[in-house]
Parts: structure tokens; sequence; C-alpha cells
């Protein structure tokens, strides 16, 4: 399904609040997180247990599902953490973090943990 | 135990009511923060807070004393000729200032979290100019609020609290004259905040550019807004908030990330700053100003300390020792792999850019300042652990409004960690005398 996707920083899902009090396991919960409407929910024949990868330009990432009924339709808003970011990308001179367009499915591959990410980046 | 009142650095708008009661070596008690300013508080204790230099060794990133691991430092900044230094939101202008000192002795290029942020709009402004208020001018003169792409219930928690609910000097009443409006394509939690009289906007995704373009189309062609309305909304609502925007005496624009994102072959930013000019040219009796809803507790400091230094307010480019003319931010340093290595000033880019540009940054050495763990901490090359400002060390900084503050220092950092102004001047002076 093509949805809309968009990076925001909320209190509730803070990177730098979990670095500093958390630990992997509660980085992992709170900030793989896709926020999806019901209804979305719904049509993607989904529920909150489930696990989506979700694929744009810039590359792709596995996080679990969360119901948000605020988030507009056909939109997925994501906590800003290292998570988020293999999604985003740049465009010529500027960083682009929102209205990026992104395909999504369902999937039952694990969620990666920070150190996968993390080894990922280093030896890529 | 003695009770304080001190500034809290745990945002931008370094709310200067915050009581702490201390008996100078633990805070014991903090009255009046937010949640986030609590969090910051609690930094001092927090058991991912990095309190041993660590120095990489066969992959691993080991402890050390701080002579090592500043011998490291030294060690990577003598082989390399194209450093890179980023980050400086979370630090006083002091420091701000010595890493500038530091970025011309070894010939590096310096910029701070700003130039992906607010910094683009005072850049923007260079050339269309910018009316900027003050938060006391808020509270005291402020009759329309408006928050566009900005969620400040989440972001910068008490704002709301200072610039909406508090009653102002010359104004017989507050909140009761005061219109919200908010216009954003999520419904965020500062929609909650909104009484019968406000107005609550939630336009299209996207659609930010079309709306600014019709305001100003109707602003000089009255009777331009097509009938079915323009981003997902009414000509009614479009109406009111033209309205709301003429015809306030002291109105304010918030100027949230939701308008800072890429669009294609469009300039938000310059058209914004358009439209408020021709707002304030068509104006009678008032004017719209602007603030900025920089996040980090310094992101205006780096700013300040830059243009009053070097004439240029971010991204400085020095060779030889001279600050040279440069098109450069640090966005296309890093994707152009132009640098051999980094210094990393209280933040974590490996968390918070795209991950194309994280792995260029990660695949050459990496020098971390910050007081807690991060994914840039974790695969840093050398990790100086630095005292937090505003708890641990004094540092001088600017308020989102531009306003500056002096930190004040309330208990001592543990284990004689020092501060990121007193880092740098041991990386510059060791760099200087064994050189």
């Amino acid at each position: 399904m093509k949805m809309n996707l968009n990076t925001q920083r909320k209190v509730d899902y803070d990177q730098a609040k979990e670095h500093t009090f958390g630990d992997d396991t509660s980085l992992k919960e709170k900030l793989a997180i896709a926020l999806l409407n019901p209804d979305d929910i719904k049509s993607l024949n989904i529920s909150q247990k489930s696990h989506i990868k979700i694929i744009s330009k810039y590359g792709s990432i596995i996080v679990a599902v969360k119901e948000e009924k605020d988030v507009p339709p056909r939109t997925i808003i994501m906590p800003v953490s290292i998570w988020a970011n293999q999604i985003t990308g740049m465009e010529e001179k500027n960083l682009v973090f929102k209205n990026i367009e992104v395909d999504v499915e369902i999937t039952e591959e694990a969620i990666p943990g920070i150190d996968n990410l993390l080894n990922k980046i280093k030896n890529s | 135990m003695v009770s304080k009142r001190v500034i809290c650095a745990g945002c931008s708008l370094l709310c200067d009511d915050i009581i702490v009661r201390s008996d100078g070596l633990f805070i014991d008690e903090v009255i009046g923060a937010c949640l986030k300013g609590k969090e910051r508080f609690d930094q001092c204790m927090a058991k991912n807070r990095i309190i041993s230099p660590k120095i990489r060794e066969e992959g691993e990133l080991k402890n050390c004393s701080l002579e090592e691991a500043l011998e490291r430092v030294d060690q990577i900044l003598k082989r390399s000729s194209r450093p890179l230094l980023y980050g400086f939101s979370n630090s006083s202008c002091e420091a701000q200032l010595k890493g500038i000192e530091l970025a011309k002795r070894i010939n590096g290029f310096i910029d701070s979290n700003s130039i992906i942020c607010q910094g683009r709009i005072l850049n923007a402004s260079k050339k269309f100019g910018i009316t900027l208020t003050t938060i006391s001018e808020i509270i005291n003169k402020a009759d329309l609020l408006l928050f566009w792409g900005a969620n400040p219930a989440e972001s910068i928690p008490r704002l709301l609290n200072k610039v909406l609910f508090s009653r102002g000097k010359f104004r017989m009443t507050g909140r009761e004259i005061r219109t919200l409006i908010i216009i954003d394509p999520v419904k965020t939690a500062s929609f909650n905040t909104m009484g019968v009289r406000d107005v609550a906007l939630q336009i299209d995704p996207n659609k930010d550019i079309e709306l600014i373009r019709a305001l100003k189309e109707e602003c000089c062609l009255d009777g331009s807004i097509p009938p079915e309305g323009v981003a997902g909304l009414d000509k009614d609502d479009m109406k009111r908030l033209l309205l709301n925007l003429s015809g306030a005496e002291n109105g304010v624009v918030f100027v949230g990330q939701g308008l800072l994102k890429t669009q294609k072959d469009t300039n938000l930013i310059k058209e914004l700053l358009e439209l408020i000019e021709i707002i304030n040219e068509k104006q009678q009796k008032g004017r719209i100003s602007l603030v900025l809803m920089g996040g980090h507790y310094n992101m205006a400091g780096f700013e300040h300390v830059a243009l009053s230094n070097t004439g240029k307010n971010h991204s400085l480019q020095y060779v030889n020792g001279e600050l040279i003319d440069s098109e450069d931010t640090i966005v296309s340093k890093i994707n152009n792999e132009d640098f051999d290595c980094s210094i990393i000033i209280g933040t974590d880019p490996i968390s918070h850019l795209p991950s194309s540009l994280a792995r260029k940054l990660a695949s050459k050495p990496i020098i971390v300042i910050d007081n807690r763990k991060s994914a840039t901490s974790t695969i840093a090359n050398v990790v100086l652990p630095s005292a937090i400002t505003g708890i641990e060390c004094t540092g001088l900084v600017y308020r989102l409004d531009h306003v500056p503050l002096e930190l004040k220092k309330i208990i001592n950092p543990p284990s004689n960690v020092i501060s990121d102004k007193d880092l740098l001047e041991k990386i510059l002076y060791n760099f200087e005398t064994q050189f």
C-alpha cells in the first residue's frame, strides 16, 4: 500500500531520552514504531502486534505498528530515530524528513536492534 | 539544603522560574520544570551518563584517562587535513567560540545543527528581512498566536503556558483576548489546548505552499480564493485566517519544523517571509512578527557567536588559518565525503541524519564530546565526557527569541568531568604545543 511518511519529534518517543535512561530493548520498543490511523490498520489487515516493512526510494526498515487516531489517512508518522532515518534521504542539498512516498507491506521479519543498524552503518 | 531559582536548559525556551533544592552535591528536588526539563536535571544521575573518557582499541571502546584520550584526539587531528566540527547547539557560547578557534587552528569546517533547522529561515531572511520578537513582548502585547507546522505542547512544553495563558503588562486581559491558530496536517497534542474562538486548521499534507500562495494572492487581490478552498481548507476558514492575520495588533507566527521540509522547485520559507511582508505592509494598526522554534537550548547561540566573530553565521571553512568563502554546509561536506575526521559535540548525527549520510560520517574517525550515550558515541573512536551546562558548569546561551541568558552551576560534576569548553581548550592547547 502506498503511503506518505513523516518523521516527528514526539515527547513520548524521544531518542535522546531513551539513549540516556533506557537500554537497547526500550530503544527498540519506543523508537522502532510506525504510527498509523485505525482505518489504515484495517485496510492493511494488520494488528498492533504486526510488523511492517516500509520501503522508500532511500531504503527500507521493519518496524512495529501503533494505532494513533489523530494520524491523517494514508500517512505514517515515525518518531525521529535511527530507525526512521533508514528511509529518509536527501534531495539536492536538502535533507528530506517529511512527505516521503513509501510502500508498506506486512512482514514476519524481526525488527532490527540498534546494534544491527549500527553495524550496518559502520561496516557498509 | 538550599533552594535556588535557576534556568532550565531542557529546551530552547530556557525557563527562568525553576526552583532547585540542592546540598551542592546532589539535586534533591526540581520544582516547576516540564517533562523535558525534569529529564535534563535527571541526566546528572542517569545510568547511561558518560563519565569516563573512552578510546577504541581493537574494535572495542575502552575506558582510559583523560590524558590518553586527548593524546588520541591529537593523533587523529595531526593526521587530518580536512576535519569537520559539528553540533554545538547543546553547548554554551563559550564552547562555541572555542570550537571556532579550534576549527581555525586545525583548518577545519565548523557548522551547527541550526543549518538543518531554524538557521535556514535566518539564511532566507538575509534577502527579505525578518521581524523577530521576544517572549516578553509576546506575553505583554500579543493578541494572535499562529503556530505553523509546530507542535509546542510536545517540542517546547511550557511555551503555551507562557505566551498564551500569561497576563500581559500592557493588556488588561490575557488568554481571553488571544486567538490561537494552529496550521498542521496532523492533529497534534497542541490542538487540545484550543478554545472556542481559536482556529484549528488541519490542512492537506504537503500543501503549505499552496496555502501561502493563496493568502498572498488574496492580500493583493480581494476575492481571489477559489470557491472550493485551498489545501483542504474551505473558503470561510481562509477568510478567518486572513482576517485574523491582517487584523491583529501584535500577531506572532511561530515557525516549526513542519515548514522546513523540502518541496521540489519551491522555497516555502522565502514565500512565508514574503507573505508576512505583504501583510505588514497592509497592516494599519499593528504588525506580524516571527519566532523560530528551534529545539536545542543554544541553537540560536551559534549564529550569534559565529556572526559576531567571523561575519558569517554558519558553515565556516578555514584554510591556512583564514576563513574562506564556501557554499558548503555540513550536509554537502558529508555527502561529498570532503572530510577525513569529525569532532561531534553534544549531538547525535548517526541517529538524526539519513542513513546514507550516517554511513559516510561513520567511515572516518569520530571524536565525540558529550555527557550522554548516543548512537554516535557508540561507534566513535574517542569519547570525551563533558559536564552538563547549566547544572554542573556555567555558560552563556541564547533563548529561542535570541535573548542571551547566563546559566549557573548548581552542583559539581562527577569524577572531575570538565566542561566542553575546557575540553576544546585542552585539544587546542595540545595541538599547538605538540605541533
